[in-house]
C-alpha cells in the first residue's frame, strides 16, 4: 500500500528513510493580570528568556559547520538581533509594566502589534520578515514555558541520522541542527520556498518538502517515507521495489551534487586562470533563488512579459512591486530587466490590437515600446525606482536603428528626472544595455556600443533572423542552427565592436547555457554567459576545465580556414571530455 | 544632543545586512541614538524599527543622539552610512 502526500518541494533532493516526528506541545499561552512585585518578577521573566535564547543562538552560530557559515551566519546574526530587540523585548516589558500583565501576554500582544505593521507594508521583502519575528516569539514562548531548560535543541534529540523529520514548522536554528544530526530529508506543515528554514535547508543540501497538509496526523511514527522533492511528493510505503528504486537515486544524486558542489567551490576562471562571470535568466522567486544557489552573480536576462499576460496592463506599482520581490532573492546581486518584448509569438492579450501580418517582422519589442510612450513610461518609472533598492540594469530589445536607442534613452532620462523632482530616489548609475539580437545590431556593434553600457547577445533571435528560418515551421527548423558559421561569425565581430569601447558583452540565448557551444563563445571573446539556473552548473563545470588560449587559438583558425556550413567539428574539437 | 542629515548612498538602501551593521553600531554607545525619515521616528538600536524606515538608496534620514557620547555615536554612524555600511559597490 502506498499514501502520497504532496506539498512544495523547496530544497531538491531524495531521500529515504525511517519517519521522526518533532513534538509540537501547542504552548497554552497563560494570560492573567499581575500587581506590584509579581510586575518586577515578570520583567525579569522576559529579560532572561531573551538572555538565554540569544547565547543558545550564539553558541550555535559559533558551532556552525564552514560550508553553511555565510548563509546560516547572518541569518542567526538578525535573529540574535531581533532577540535582542528594544522594539520587541524592550516595548514587550514596557507592556507588563502599564497593564499589569504576565510576560507571555505582553509579549503576544506586542509581537501581535508587530506583525500588522509589518505585514502592512508595501514593501514585499519587510513583509516576509514578520515569519522571522514570529519564530523569535516563538523560540521566547518556548523558554518562557520551561523556565531555563534549553528551548532550542529541546524538541530535536540525537540518534536522528538517516530519518525524514517531519514538524509542523522548522526555525533555521532548527535547521542547522537538524543538519548536525545528519537527517536524510526535512518534511513541515507550513513554511515555503520563502522561508529562511528553505533558504538553510537548501544551502545544507537537506531534501525538503514544506506545506504538506495534515501530515503530522496521516503519516506514523518510525514508519518508511521516500521525500521527494523535485515533484514535492512524500509516500508512505513499505514496497520493496519502491525502496530500492530510490535507494538507487539518492546515491545517483549524491554522487552528482558532490560533483556540482566541487565545481561550485571553485573560483569563475578557466583551467589557465582567465575570468568568465555566470548570469542567470528567471523571472520568479524560486527560480531566482535558484540562480544565486548555483553560482550566478546576477541575473542577466529577467523576462517582463509574464507581468503582461492578462487582459489589464500592470501598472507601476504592481510592476514595482515584482522587481522589488525579485531584488529580495537576490540579495544585492545585479538585477538585468528586459523591457516589454512583446510581439511576434508574445503579444500579451491587452496589446493584442497590434498583432500585424508578420509578427517576427512587426511592431515588437522597443518598436512597440516607442510606439506607446505612456506603456513604456510606465515600466521605465517602476525599473527605475526599483534600481534605488539594488543594483538594476535596463535592457532593450529589438534594437535595429541608433535613434530607437538614443529615443528610449531619452526616455529613462525624463523618466528619472520626473520621479526626481517627485522626491523618489534613482539610482543616477541606471546601466543602459541593448539585446543584439537583429542583423542590423549586430553589424552596428562597434556603434551601438559607444552608446550602451553593456551588450546582450540574444541567439535565438539571432539565429532565427541572421538564417531567416522560422524554427516553429517544421519544414525548415532542421536549418535553425546556432552553430552555423555566419552566426558564429557575426557573434565575432559584436565581440569586437564591443571591445573597442570597452563594453562588456553577454550571451544570454540558448546558446550561452549549451556546454558544447560555450568553448567557442569563448574562444570568440564572450566571457559573460546568461542562462536558466539549470544550466549554471554545467557550464561552469565545462568552462573550470577549458584550455582559454588554445579555444582562442583554435576558433581564429578555424575561422580563418574553414569552409564548412558549420562549426560543429570545431565544438567536438574543444571538448575537454566528460568528467 | 546632536542632530544631523544623513543620506543613504549604499545601493542597497537600509536592508537587513546594513540594518544589523548599524544596530551593532549604535548599541555599542550609552547615548539614546534615533532614526528619522518622512516623520517615522524609530530607535536605531532596534533591528526591526531600522527595518521599518524600509529607507532605499537616496533616503533622507535624520540622526539624532543624546547621551554622554552623543557625538561619538553620531560620528560613527555617518562614517558607517559614508561607507555604505561596508557594501561592496
Amino acid at each position: 500500500m502506498i499514501l502520497a502526500l504532496s506539498g512544495t518541494g523547496v530544497s531538491d533532493g531524495v531521500a529515504l528513510g525511517r519517519l521522526h516526528k518533532l513534538s509540537h506541545r501547542e504552548l497554552d499561552l497563560p494570560e492573567y493580570h499581575v500587581e506590584d512585585e509579581e510586575i518586577e518578577r515578570q520583567v525579569r521573566r522576559l529579560e532572561a528568556a531573551s538572555a538565554a535564547c540569544e547565547s543558545a543562538l550564539a553558541a550555535m552560530e559559533a558551532g556552525l559547520p564552514d560550508e553553511a557559515r555565510g548563509a546560516a551566519a547572518e541569518m542567526l546574526q538578525v535573529h540574535r538581533l531581533m532577540l535582542r530587540d528594544d522594539t520587541l523585548i524592550g516595548e514587550s516589558v514596557r507592556r507588563v509594566r502599564t497593564d499589569g500583565i504576565n510576560a507571555e501576554w505582553a509579549l503576544d500582544r506586542q509581537a501581535a502589534s508587530m506583525r500588522s505593521a509589518l505585514e502592512r507594508s508595501e514593501d514585499a521583502y519587510l513583509a516576509l520578515r514578520s515569519e522571522d519575528l514570529d519564530q523569535i516569539v516563538q523560540l521566547l514562548q518556548r523558554e518562557l514555558a520551561q523556565s531555563g531548560a534549553a528551548a532550542l535543541a529541546e524538541r530535536i534529540p540525537a540518534g536522528l541520522e538517516g530519518t525524514v523529520v517531519l514538524a509542523r514548522s522548522l526555525s533555521p536554528a532548527e535547521v542547522a541542527i537538524l543538519h548536525q544530526r545528519r537527517v536524510a530529508g526535512v518534511i513541515t506543515e507550513h513554511g515555503g520556498t520563502w522561508s529562511h528554514s528553505a533558504i538553510l535547508a537548501r544551502a545544507y543540501g537537506i531534501p525538503t518538502v514544506m506545506a504538506v497538509k495534515r501530515a503530522l496526523r496521516v503519516l506514523r511514527e518510525g514508519e518508511w517515507v521516500i521525500l521527494d522533492s523535485h515533484y514535492g511528493a512524500v509516500l508512505a510505503t513499505e514496497d520493496d521495489g519502491l525502496h530500492g528504486h530510490y535507494g538507487e537515486k539518492v546515491r545517483q544524486l549524491a554522487r552528482r551534487s558532490a560533483r556540482q558542489a566541487r565545481a561550485l567551490a571553485v573560483p569563475d576562471r578557466t583551467l589557465d586562470g582567465e575570468r568568465f562571470r555566470l548570469f542567470g535568466n528567471a523571472e520568479h522567486a524560486p527560480e531566482l533563488t535558484r540562480c544565486v544557489e548555483h553560482g550566478a552573480v546576477g541575473i542577466g536576462l529577467m523576462r517582463t512579459e509574464f507581468l503582461f499576460t492578462e487582459t489589464l496592463l500592470p501598472d507601476e506599482e504592481t510592476q514595482y512591486q515584482a522587481l522589488r520581490t525579485a531584488q529580495a532573492a537576490l540579495d544585492g546581486r545585479p538585477l538585468t530587466v528586459r523591457t516589454l518584448d512583446a510581439g511576434g509569438d508574445k503579444l500579451p492579450e491587452a496589446l493584442a490590437r497590434f498583432d500585424g501580418p508578420n509578427p517576427a517582422l512587426g511592431l515588437r519589442g522597443i518598436r512597440l515600446s516607442l510606439a506607446l510612450p505612456e506603456l513604456f513610461d510606465v515600466q521605465l518609472r517602476a525599473i527605475l525606482r526599483a534600481s534605488a533598492h539594488g543594483p538594476v540594469r535596463i535592457l532593450l530589445p529589438m534594437l535595429t536603428r541608433l535613434d530607437e536607442l538614443e529615443r528610449a534613452r531619452e526616455r529613462i532620462a525624463e523618466c528619472a528626472e520626473a520621479l526626481r523632482e517627485e522626491g523618489v530616489s534613482v539610482d543616477p548609475d541606471v546601466q543602459i544595455g541593448g539585446m543584439i539580437e537583429t542583423p542590423a545590431a549586430a553589424w552596428m556593434a562597434e556603434r551601438f556600443a559607444a552608446r550602451l553600457d553593456f551588450l546582450s547577445i540574444g541567439t535565438n533571435d539571432l539565429v532565427q533572423y541572421v538564417l531567416a528560418v522560422d524554427r516553429q515551421d517544421e519544414r525548415v527548423s532542421h536549418l535553425f542552427d546556432p552553430s552555423c558559421r555566419a552566426v558564429i561569425e557575426l557573434i565575432g565581430r559584436v565581440v569586437r565592436g564591443a571591445a573597442v569601447h570597452q563594453r562588456p558583452v553577454q550571451v544570454c540565448g540558448e546558446m550561452a547555457g549549451d556546454p558544447r557551444m560555450v568553448p567557442v563563445l569563448f574562444g570568440l571573446g564572450v566571457r559573460e554567459f546568461s542562462m536558466p539556473p539549470g544550466q549554471l552548473a554545467a557550464v561552469k563545470s565545462r568552462l573550470i576545465r577549458l584550455d582559454a588560449a588554445r579555444a582562442r587559438r583554435e576558433v581564429a583558425d578555424d575561422l580563418a580556414v574553414s569552409d564548412s556550413d558549420s562549426v560543429a567539428a570545431l565544438c567536438r574539437q574543444l571538448d575537454p571530455g566528460s568528467d | 544632543m546632536t542632530r544631523r542629515s544623513l543620506q543613504l548612498v549604499n545601493r542597497l538602501g537600509l536592508h537587513a545586512r546594513a540594518a544589523s551593521r548599524l544596530v551593532r553600531t549604535a548599541a555599542g554607545f550609552e547615548s539614546a541614538v534615533w532614526l528619522e525619515r518622512d516623520g517615522r521616528r524609530v530607535n536605531a538600536k532596534s533591528i526591526m524599527g531600522v527595518l521599518m524606515l524600509a529607507a532605499p538608496l537616496g533616503s533622507e534620514l535624520t540622526l539624532e543622539c543624546d547621551g554622554p557620547d552623543a557625538e561619538e555615536a553620531a560620528e560613527a554612524i555617518e562614517a558607517l552610512v559614508r561607507d555604505r555600511f561596508g557594501e561592496d559597490q
